[in-house]
């Protein structure tokens, strides 16, 4: 199962309203989308230093992230979404991973 | 085979490494999706709202389809491309050309240098397919009365709508109805066209008005050089 690794770097103030876009407009359209949400971890906003969010999500294999990608373009709330976190980080990247034998199950 | 253009504007500030990463994702995409047929990269230097055109073709929708779902795809090309990556490099446009295409028997586009110009067309949708077929021959048959024109090349666009497996649309019409791809060999020679005496350069000057019943509605073009270099700002 692989999985799409999108790490962004906010603000400490942005965090919460960072969180906010992902739980209520970010998950509702990818998970609708078929996407499934593996994590959402951050790093300490108390260390002086700007945040990293990283949000996992995992798809079965690319005919099935395809599909995920064409129901999110056809998903109004994917813009809104989009938009939404755009706003609110300074950086980022986006890694497709897949896992390796010595993973768990 | 199908004929596929993406057409992308760079967002303002977009970090020159990635906007280069993107030019050579897409440049170097053939060597890692061997469907990517006849691939290139050109910047745009005419006045549309778009920077960067990359051209391909597949010679089939099931390579088309192949494409779509490797992981050269989803996990190099849409890194700089979806709206909510966090290295998006590009923004959306009012030109309504994102992701264009057509269907020929074969490369009847190929050139491997010059300059293209892509002319995309919206035909009205009540014209007579006798009156649409007669366009597209006099389309087709441009290069026998305008000297400077190498190539030319024209088809429905069918991916405007069908973009997802080449063939089922999934949106309704596109706002481009027909592409047409134009070859030359030189800025000179495309200039030299457009401002030239043939009949047809004259009904673009005239945006097709009293041609053909004013079959066309609207149009407007975008053209680069084929592997050419980025333009200097400004």
């Amino acid at each position: 199962m692989p999985y799409v690794v999108d790490t962004v770097e906010v603000e400490p103030e942005r965090l919460l309203p960072y969180l906010d876009a992902v739980r209520h407009l970010g998950v509702p359209v990818m998970t609708d989308a078929g996407a499934v949400l593996v994590s959402c971890a951050t790093t300490s906003a108390e260390i002086g230093e700007s945040v990293d969010v990283q949000v996992v999500w995992s798809f079965d294999d690319h005919d099935h992230w395809n599909v995920i990608r064409k129901n999110l373009v056809l998903d109004p709330r994917w813009y809104e979404f989009s938009a939404r976190i755009a706003a609110l980080r300074t950086g980022g990247t986006r890694r497709f991973y897949y896992p390796v034998a010595l993973s768990p199950p | 085979m199908i004929r596929r253009f993406e057409i992308y504007s760079l967002r303002p500030g977009a970090p020159p490494g990635r906007v280069r990463a993107l030019e050579t994702a897409c440049g170097r995409c053939g060597r890692f999706i061997p469907e990517v047929l006849h691939g290139a990269v050109g910047w745009n230097v005419s006045d549309a709202p778009v920077d960067l055109v990359w051209e391909h073709a597949f010679a089939s929708p099931d390579a088309y389809r192949r494409y779509m779902v490797h992981p050269y795809h989803a996990a190099v090309l849409d890194r700089y491309l979806l709206h909510d990556s966090p290295e998006r490099v590009v923004v959306d446009n009012d030109l309504g050309a994102g992701l264009v295409g057509y269907d020929c028997e074969g490369p009847v586009f190929a050139m491997t240098g010059g300059v293209r110009r892509l002319v995309l067309l919206r035909l009205n949708r009540h014209a007579s397919p006798s009156v649409v077929d007669r366009l597209v021959s006099v389309l087709a048959n441009a290069p026998g009365e305008a000297d400077q024109m190498v190539l030319s090349a024209v088809g429905a666009n069918t991916l405007g709508s069908a973009w997802f497996d080449a063939v089922t649309p999934i949106a309704g019409r596109p706002r481009w109805t027909h592409l047409w791809e134009q070859g030359f060999a030189s800025r000179d020679d495309l200039d030299a066209y457009i401002d030239g005496p043939s009949p047809v350069a004259a009904a673009e000057r005239r945006q097709w008005r009293g041609v053909m019943e004013d079959i066309v509605e609207r149009t407007t073009s975008v053209h680069y050089e084929i592997d050419g270099p980025r333009p200097a700002p400004g």
